[in-house]
């Protein structure tokens, strides 16, 4: 896996719904760089460049995060707590998405700095119409932040 | 001063209704005329005393002038007896010497018994002479010297005599010139005595004849005097006569004024006199009138007696001094005494009255009919136990003080009850609330926990059961169309009764959660605009109704307080109803299809006041519903219709019911099958209000 050129990191520890949801951005072309971790401390591995993935650079941040809240060993509001709190890796968009529309966890995870929340539709229709709008948005209508504007800022702030 | 007071005296008539300083100003009148009438008596009687003196005066003065006079005249008559006694002895010495030398020359007997004569005659008158003389010590002085030289003489005179008888001699010339000698001394001697005696004369004359002209002129003056005091005297009479004629008729005046007042007074007198009978009757009819209250008095006092005895509740009263006035029947049964004449400080120790630990004396400043005698109103739950009352009751005491009419306290009363059986009532319902309450906590934090359960139940169902079902239809989505040419049509149609199967599935999870949530939905009021949130729901409901005939009847709502969201959701499930029951029927008969078809789709949406509280009604012409099963349409799960006749889980009904009770408003239906139905729901919170700005409506925001 060319993790140079990665665009998606899909957390999700749910079998079912990483087939689908890797179903769903195949159908749209929009699985060619995408990694899965499937619970919150791999996911934060990947990230923070450490660990299994201490190759990694924090110059190539993933393009798009998406985020299921419920997780093994890390849960998912843990996960967005600490890469929106670490000036390296805040700048990279999560996209919380999760079965629950609880208020709590709407509110929670946009106080923490989630940049969308999508409830997950049962229908499937609807599933990929959404999946396919998110990885159209942020994958091509959205500009990332500059790559070097991550490390600047982490140098400014430690 | 006469005129002063002759001006009060006018003043006095003029006001005469000025009494009292009427008789203030007499009283002085009378102070100032006694010393005017003494002054009048005094002044004459000093004139006449005066004159009277005066006429003694001139009187003795005349008289005395008259004696000294007298005396005078006799000093006079004196002088010429002593000028007389001196010419007699002196013509007698001559005799003597003449008769002496004659007989010596002739030797004459009768001669001789001449010069005896002579002789004694001389002697005779010397001593008359010193008699005279006697006042006088000067002529004594003289006559001293005047008798010796008589001696002499007389003694030579002897000698001639007997030098005729012895010697029968003469005398010769030696001897007659020493007769003349003697004789001369003699002479001259009796000149001074005669001089001096001349001289007192005329000094007498000269002194009698001034005393009498002294004495004219004092007459006259005296005289003068007498008249002139007369006169002026009997000017002064006259001027006090005027004075005290004045003075009489101002008296006169007063005493008329007097009269008059006496009149008045008698007249005043009288009146009172007349008023004083008339009061002496009133006073009768009072006394009757008093009487006939003191029996009506009695009367009721007995009833009050009457009535505070069959009080239930025991009443003292007492005075300001702690003196018993009222101690009814009841009050001796409960406290079993009867009134003590002790003072405060003691009538908790001999009534027993106790704190409500059942042991400590109640403090004397507690006891409600001596805070009540201080004024305070008061109610004491008090312990009483005493020998009468072996076991103890509880008394609920009420006092306040007695007033009388001006607010001032005169007492007190005290009105009391026993309460044992009340306290214990009150002690059993203590307890039996104590454990309400207790099992209400406990079923609160039962309900709590079932709460949060269910909480988490809710949240797993959101979680747990979507995803499955997610997945069962993204699979089967996934088989029919990457496999779909390969199955055969029995196993499609399978695959489409799973989908569909998920779909619903999905939504009741949907609305569940939707209906727990409006649960545990914490109200937020604010003024909202329903007309903008009625046109929100409308917008999303579009979709639904596309190629349909719809008609929304949107009235002009008002704004209200409420929970925009929730209200928006009691919109959205009530059109959304409506929309889907005024659609044609799916498996209904044809011609219900073709009339229904052919129906327009009418929504009313409005609202009406009713006792001040406006009721909202969503209305349709869908096809409504039999009025006896009315009640299931707000329980869950209940439905009327099929499913293949009209989609739904159930639960709309019961979550707008929900919402609308948690606003403390309710909601209700009407309906007749095939004719429509009629939602009504009030907002009890939600009174009309006036927007500030129609722009900011929670419709907006959600």
């Amino acid at each position: 896996m060319n993790s140079e050129n990665l665009d998606i990191l899909l957390v999700e520890d749910n079998k079912d719904d990483m087939d689908l949801t890797l179903h769903a951005l195949k159908r749209e072309k929009l699985a060619n760089h995408i990694f899965v971790a499937r619970d919150g401390e791999e996911a934060l591995d990947f990230l923070f460049c450490r660990g299994a993935f201490a190759q990694r650079s924090f110059e190539h941040p993933p393009k798009l995060v998406l985020l299921d809240l419920k997780l093994p060993k890390v849960d998912g509001m843990e996960v967005l707590k600490q890469v929106k709190s670490d000036p390296r890796t805040k700048n990279i968009p999560i996209v919380i998405m999760t079965s629950s529309k609880e208020e709590r966890d709407l509110v929670s995870g946009y106080k923490l700095g989630a940049n969308s929340y999508i409830q997950k539709p049962v229908d499937f229709d609807q599933f990929r119409e959404t999946v396919k709008s998110i990885g159209l948005y942020w994958l091509v209508i959205n500009q990332p932040a500059p790559a070097g504007s991550v490390t600047k800022a982490a140098g400014q702030a430690s | 001063m006469a005129i002063v007071t002759d001006s009060e005296v006018v003043q006095q008539i003029r006001l005469p209704e000025r009494n009292r300083k009427t008789e203030r100003q007499i009283t002085e009148r009378k102070r100032i005329d006694m010393p005017i009438e003494a002054r009048l008596r005094g002044r004459i009687t000093g004139g006449f005393i005066v004159a009277v003196l005066l006429t003694i005066f001139i009187g003795f003065l005349s008289w005395r002038n008259a004696r000294l006079a007298a005396d005078d005249a006799d000093w006079v008559i004196h002088t010429y007896a002593v000028m007389d006694t001196l010419e007699l002895t002196s013509k007698q010495l001559i005799e003597v010497e003449t008769s002496a030398r004659t007989f010596g020359l002739t030797g004459q007997d009768a001669l001789r018994a001449h010069y005896e004569t002579a002789k004694v005659a001389v002697m005779q008158h010397e001593e008359t002479l010193r008699h005279l003389t006697a006042d006088n010590p000067n002529q004594q002085l003289r006559l001293d010297m005047l008798e010796p030289q008589i001696r002499t003489a007389l003694e030579f005179a002897e000698s001639i005599v007997a030098k005729r008888l012895r010697l029968q001699a003469s005398p010769d010339s030696s001897d007659i010139l020493e007769t003349e000698r003697m004789m001369n001394a003699v002479r001259a001697t009796g000149q001074e005595i005669k001089d001096e005696e001349m001289r007192l004369l005329s000094q007498r004359t000269q002194n009698t004849s001034a005393r009498r002209r002294l004495t004219s002129l004092i007459i006259v003056a005296g005289i003068f005097v007498g008249a002139g005091l007369l006169a002026l005297a009997r000017l002064a009479v006259n001027r006090e006569i005027a004075v005290s004629t004045q003075g009489r008729d101002q008296l006169k005046a007063l005493n008329a004024e007097l009269e008059q007042r006496v009149e008045q007074r008698t007249a005043a007198l009288q009146s009172e006199i007349t008023e004083r009978q008339q009061a002496k009757q009133e006073l009768a009819i009072q006394a009757e009138e008093l009487s006939h209250s003191r029996q009506a008095l009695e009367t009721q006092t007995l009833m009050l007696q009457s009535v505070l005895d069959s009080m239930a509740e025991g009443l003292v009263a007492a005075d300001e001094q702690g003196k018993f006035l009222i101690w009814n029947r009841a009050a001796e049964r409960i406290v079993g005494h009867g009134p003590a004449d002790l003072p405060p400080q003691e009538w908790s120790a001999h009534y027993g009255n106790y704190l409500s630990d059942g042991v400590t004396l109640l403090p004397t400043e507690q006891l409600p009919l001596v805070r009540a005698i201080r004024g305070e109103v008061s109610t004491t739950e008090i312990f009483l136990r005493n020998p009468k009352v072996t076991e103890g009751t509880w008394i609920e005491a009420s006092g306040s003080p007695l007033k009388d009419k001006n607010g001032v306290v005169r007492g007190g009363v005290v009105a009391f009850r026993d309460i044992t059986r009340s306290r214990a009532d009150e002690r059993e319902i203590r307890k039996l609330n104590d454990e309400l309450e207790q099992r209400v906590v406990e079923r609160t934090a039962q309900l709590e926990t079932a709460n949060k359960e269910l909480e988490a139940f809710s949240y797993s169902v959101s979680h747990d059961l979507r995803a499955p079902l997610r997945h069962i239809g993204g699979f089967s989505k996934m088989l029919v169309e990457e496999f779909g040419s390969s199955l055969d049509p029995n196993a499609r149609h399978y695959v489409e009764r799973i989908q569909a199967g998920t779909q619903k599935m999905g939504l009741l999870v949907d609305e569940l959660l939707n209906l727990a949530r409006v649960g545990r939905h914490a109200l937020s009021l604010r003024p909202t605009g329903l007309n903008s949130i009625v046109a929100e729901v409308i917008a999303i409901l579009q979709p639904d109704s596309e190629g349909r005939q719809v008609e929304w009847l949107v009235g002009d709502l008002p704004a209200v307080d409420c929970d925009p969201v929730l209200v928006k959701q009691v919109f959205q499930n009530l059109l959304a109803n409506a929309l889907k029951f005024t659609r044609p029927r799916v498996g209904a008969d044809k011609s219900a299809r073709a009339r229904t078809s052919a129906m327009r789709s009418l929504i009313e949406i409005s609202h009406q006041e009713q006792d001040g509280q406006p009721v909202f009604m969503v209305r349709d012409n869908g096809v409504g519903f039999n009025m006896k099963y009315v009640d299931k349409l707000f329980g869950v799960f209940q439905r009327l219709h099929s499913t293949e006749e009209f989609e739904g889980t159930g639960i709309g009904l019961v979550t707008v019911q929900r919402i609308v009770h948690k606003h403390g408003g309710r909601v209700w239906a009407e309906g007749e099958p095939d004719k429509g139905a009629a939602f009504y729901f009030t907002l009890g919170t939600g009174n009309p209000v006036e927007l500030k700005s129609t722009g900011a409506t929670a419709g907006d925001q959600s």
